[in-house]
């Protein structure tokens, strides 16, 4: 009834488990009394958990990864703590303790701390800067940031119940095998990671469709805040990156649950080819974490310098080259594994060329602070502290990246060091810089000066304290994750590293302290002109805290730095312009699907991991259910009427008018110059500007997400056909490709998939021209098709199985099974969803929106079409060719 | 944001899978789908003929007219089926499906690059690993 789980599951008999358990049950419970007793929870409902508002998920994503920092840190201690006491000593943590705490640090603070730091700042300031009203799926955002925080909730629950793995933080096969690992950790740790990993796809998607496809009128690409530019390139490399980890644990699952060998010591499997496929995501990963962290900078830089950014044509293309060389680049994380001189030499020399556009970044940055007035407020801190800190990281890996030095240094304290150096030093040090730029603008009022500056020098004094002693021990010859040592020359820089995790502590003790300060002195530190920093781009054009729609007439863009410019001409004008022609907008409803999916995620996931079937099956159920309800919606916006947007418009001007009288020096009137985008003469105003014309029709913007969508779909795929490609020979003494497929068969299967892409397109067709009879034929006899091929190919796999080559015999047919599988899984999500397509055509005729999911399955279909003839054509026809 | 509904003409962008303005009557859509069901039925049964074991072809050529004829067949199915041209109303469409290419590419090339040599280098042949076939 309930799989694995036990009364033995929970840690009745280890007392620092059990100890952190009822504390935090303790902490949660008091909360939940506390916001039911205060009676806030429809306040909570209404305004954020069912919240699509980007700046409320951007902030519920950053206050997600402040409670995350604090377990992570934690993590981090008791590991500080216990390598400086463990010298020729156990220490106080057990190993199998031990383990699971790296394992977990690791993981949460990439996954749960870095990732939604990032992204929760994207995702409040990117619209803003674009000059937009929101991303382009709000509700997938929502999901997005629900299915992250189910994540979260899943991994914490491996402290109560069960465990989490002991393998570090990336599960390396075979250790993370169930041979080696029998226990739920490693699952509780690919659960969630699945998990969220969907919600960051969803969110890659999303800002690369939003930042492609809806700018602000006038906003071409080379006229948008370096920020942007920074948000791009890394949600680029999420959709090109996060299907890769997505397949590479994919297999492992498989190889955990089903029996399959892909990553296994027996069959054929080959755990080289998880650390390969997993670092292939692993090094785009730091990037992704690494540029929305440079774009901040920029900003922060460029701002408190009181100039325009130096050189921004070519941090574009810095940006854009780090880009396309991160994916060139992977092989440096296992240069020990023995792949030769001349692949080891490649990749060394491509990550020594990768250095080449962050340096060039460096120096836009030191000429961007040369001759300008710099004011050191505490996001500029951060900034200054970051490019020290981050030179000496990137330097020492420029030195790992020589294969011969990494053999020496290789899974040393030096190799910790440095990540540690250029993730806390680029990374968090940049989640701070934004942290306190943006927080005045998202709040309404700045955070507390001089505990922010205390908490500032207590992390970088503590970081280089803590992690300085790291290298020296690397170059000793310390390796990562000891429990133990008995080397006497090592203990006394642990024990300083230790005092440096110290400084840390209370450095986050101060940031603590400062928001807890700066909300009860929030009146005395209230920002009532919007733009606090004197600030460059278009989000500071708006109120502190802006209106849910942003912006009430979209501005329109005339050149680099658009608020700036427009700062500048109203200045010399010494007026506010006219007011702008108020239009009716329209705005997304709330809506509870992003927070009923992550509960079916968190059901499923927690019965996945612990094989309660049946919860399983209602869990997925669930969720498909909340998607149709979601689909099946009528009302999916509200309006804004233009008399509700002057009057708040009004406040708004108000506000800028007082400043045209100087109340406050050092901060400008400001207001916008040209004239509004929908505006009688806004046309023949922007002829010159014509470049770029505003946001996109909602059918592009469909359209070009669910494109993006299918191109990280190839990328899955291309994953699972490498290890084909790898695997194909590793029979393991049992049948090869030429003895088991027919031709006949997948000759049936294909033709039955090439007309089915022909019916499709059919009723493509007969709905743009509005015909029912013709469209509903149409896609009936699409699914007919891919049911018969679905059918065809299940009764292909049932042979195999039926004659013992079933996926535990080998490695090859377990990457067959998987390869072809995943296909035969597309096209049965496909066949569900055309069956809910064509209800809905039935019921509600050819609507807007159901158009564009016409469009969208279109494009899946074809796609479907597209994988088979590769895999017909490598899988069957290659295998079985003379 | 279905404001900006009535602004489609505005910019020079069409949705992917869209067809060209211009081919908007029933007939020259069929047609249009008729041709790419055509090339790619003719693609399809020459690779399968070229894998069926001809007398015709040169035999180590077979996976390189294999991968031919695929890469074609893909390029068939992208152009009459979905639509992807390179006219300058699909440039971001044409971009992003450059990028996803050239990244499933250098996964796939990556991997068998790396994996041949970590093989060869680390003398791990299937046999000597594979538990079915040890004494």
């Amino acid at each position: 009834m309930l799989g694995k789980l036990t009364w033995s599951s929970l840690p009745l008999n280890q007392p620092i488990p059990l100890i952190t358990s009822i504390v935090l049950i303790v902490i949660i419970l008091a909360t939940l009394i506390w916001l039911t007793v205060k009676g806030y929870w429809p306040y909570l409902w209404n305004e954020w958990i069912t919240s699509v508002d980007h700046k409320r998920i951007g902030i519920m994503y950053c206050v997600l990864a402040l409670i995350m920092l604090i377990r992570g840190f934690s993590d981090a201690i008791m590991m500080r703590a216990q390598q400086a006491l463990a010298f020729h000593s156990p220490g106080y943590l057990p190993p199998e303790h031990f383990d699971q705490i790296f394992s977990a640090h690791g993981t949460i603070m990439i996954f749960f701390v870095a990732m939604p730091f990032m992204i929760g700042l994207m995702n409040f300031a990117v619209p803003l800067q674009l000059g937009v009203r929101d991303v382009a799926f709000p509700t997938f955002n929502s999901v997005s940031f629900w299915l992250t925080a189910a994540a979260v909730l899943l991994v914490n629950m491996s402290l109560f119940v069960g465990e989490f793995a002991q393998t570090g933080w990336l599960v390396y096969p075979p250790l993370s095998e169930l041979k080696f690992s029998p226990g739920v950790g490693v699952d509780y740790y690919l659960w969630s990671i699945q998990i969220s990993g969907i919600g960051t796809l969803l969110t890659g998607v999303n800002f690369v469709t939003t930042i492609l496809k809806i700018r602000a009128p006038g906003m071409i690409l080379t006229r948008m805040p370096i920020f942007c530019w920074t948000a791009l390139a890394a949600n680029l490399l999420i959709v090109a990156a996060f299907p890769i980890l997505t397949a590479s644990l994919g297999m492992l699952l498989l190889d955990r649950y089903l029996d399959f060998h892909f990553f296994t010591v027996d069959a054929g499997g080959n755990p080289m080819m998880f650390i390969n496929l997993i670092w292939a995501w692993g090094h785009p990963e730091v990037y992704i974490l690494i540029l929305p962290a440079f774009g901040i900078f920029s900003e922060v830089i460029s701002t408190f310098s009181g100039k325009p950014l130096f050189g921004y044509r070519s941090m574009v293309v810095a940006t854009m080259a780090i880009c396309i060389l991160s994916f060139l680049v992977w092989l440096h994380h296992f240069f020990t594994m023995g792949a030769g001189a001349d692949v080891n030499g490649f990749f060394g020399i491509m990550t020594m060329i990768i250095a080449v556009p962050t340096g060039v970044k460096i120096f836009n940055w030191l000429f961007t602070m040369w001759g300008g007035r710099v004011r050191f407020e505490v996001p500029m801190l951060w900034a200054i502290g970051f490019m020290i800190t981050f030179l000496v990281g990137g330097m020492t890996g420029v030195l790992l990246a020589a294969p011969p030095a990494d053999f020496v240094l290789h899974n040393s304290l030096f190799l910790v060091a440095h990540f540690h150096n250029v993730i806390i030093g680029g990374v968090l040090f940049g989640a701070f810089a934004g942290y306190t730029y943006w927080f005045p603008k998202a709040f309404g009022f700045r955070l507390d000066d001089r505990l922010g500056k205390a908490a500032f020098w207590f992390w970088l004094v503590g970081f280089y304290v803590a992690f300085m002693p790291l290298y020296v021990l690397g170059l000793e010859g310390m390796t990562r994750r000891m429990q133990r040592y008995d080397v006497p020359e090592w203990q006394p820089w642990l024990i300083v590293a230790a005092a440096g995790a110290v400084l840390i502590l209370i450095g986050i003790c101060f940031q603590i302290a400062q928001l807890v300060v700066s909300i009860r002195n929030r009146e005395s530190l209230r920002d009532l002109t919007g733009d606090l920093w004197d600030g460059r781009t278009l989000e500071w054009i708006t109120t502190s805290p802006p209106p849910h729609f942003n912006f009430a007439v979209m501005p329109n863009v005339t050149g680099e730095e658009a608020y700036w410019g427009m700062k500048q001409k109203a200045i010399e004008q010494r007026r506010l312009t006219d007011l702008p022609d108020y239009k009716t907008i329209e705005m997304p409803h709330n809506s509870a699907t992003g927070f009923v999916t992550a509960f079916f995620a968190v059901l499923t996931g927690f019965a996945l991991i612990w094989h309660i079937w049946w919860m399983v099956i209602i869990g997925l159920i669930g969720a498909f259910a909340t998607f149709v309800a979601f689909a099946w919606r009528d009302i999916s916006e509200f309006h804004l009427s233009p008399e509700e947007l002057a009057e708040a418009d009004h406040l708004r001007r108000e506000a800028r008018v007082a400043l045209v009288e100087g109340r406050e020096p050092g901060i400008t009137p400001v207001e916008y110059s040209g004239p509004p985008a929908h505006g009688s003469n806004a046309l023949s105003r922007m002829e010159p500007d014509a470049g770029y014309k505003g946001p996109a029709s909602k059918r592009i913007t469909t359209g070009y997400g669910f494109w993006i969508f299918l191109l990280s779909d190839f990328v899955l795929f291309s994953g699972f056909y490498a290890s084909y490609a790898v695997l194909s020979h590793a029979t393991a003494g049992g049948l090869s490709a030429k003895g088991l497929f027919d031709l006949k068969t997948v000759a049936v299967e294909t033709t039955f998939l090439l007309l089915s892409s022909f019916t499709c397109g059919m009723a493509t067709i007969a709905s743009n021209v509005r015909n029912m009879l013709w469209t509903q034929l149409s896609y009936a006899a699409t699914g007919l098709l891919g049911l018969g091929f679905l059918f065809l190919e299940v009764s292909e796999f049932a042979k195999m199985l039926a004659e013992g080559a079933g996926p535990a015999r080998s490695a090859f047919l377990s990457s067959f099974f998987a390869l072809v599988g995943l296909h035969g899984l597309h096209v049965t999500v496909g066949l569900l969803w055309l069956g809910t397509m064509m209800a809905q055509f039935w019921a509600k005729g050819f609507r807007a929106d159901i158009m564009r999911r016409g469009l969208c399955f279109a494009l899946f279909w074809h796609a479907l079409d597209i994988i088979w003839v590769g895999i017909f054509t490598n899988v069957y026809l290659l295998g079985t060719s003379p | 944001m279905s404001e900006y509904e009535s602004e489609t003409e505005l910019g020079i962008d069409a949705a992917p899978g869209d067809q060209e303005a211009g081919t908007h009557s029933v007939a020259e859509g069929v047609r249009n789908y008729l041709i790419g069901l055509a090339l790619a039925a003719g693609l399809t049964a020459g690779s399968f003929w070229v894998a069926s074991g001809t007398n015709l072809l040169y035999v180590p050529g077979v996976p390189m007219a294999l991968a031919a004829l695929a890469i074609a067949q893909m390029g068939v199915h992208l152009a009459f089926f979905l639509h992807i041209t390179t006219g300058p109303d699909n440039v971001n469409n044409a971009l992003a499906l450059a990028f996803g290419a050239l990244i499933v590419g250098i996964v796939i090339v990556g991997s068998l690059w790396i994996m041949y040599h970590l093989n060869a280098n680390m003398m791990t042949p299937n046999y000597m690993m594979d538990v079915h076939t040890q004494p």
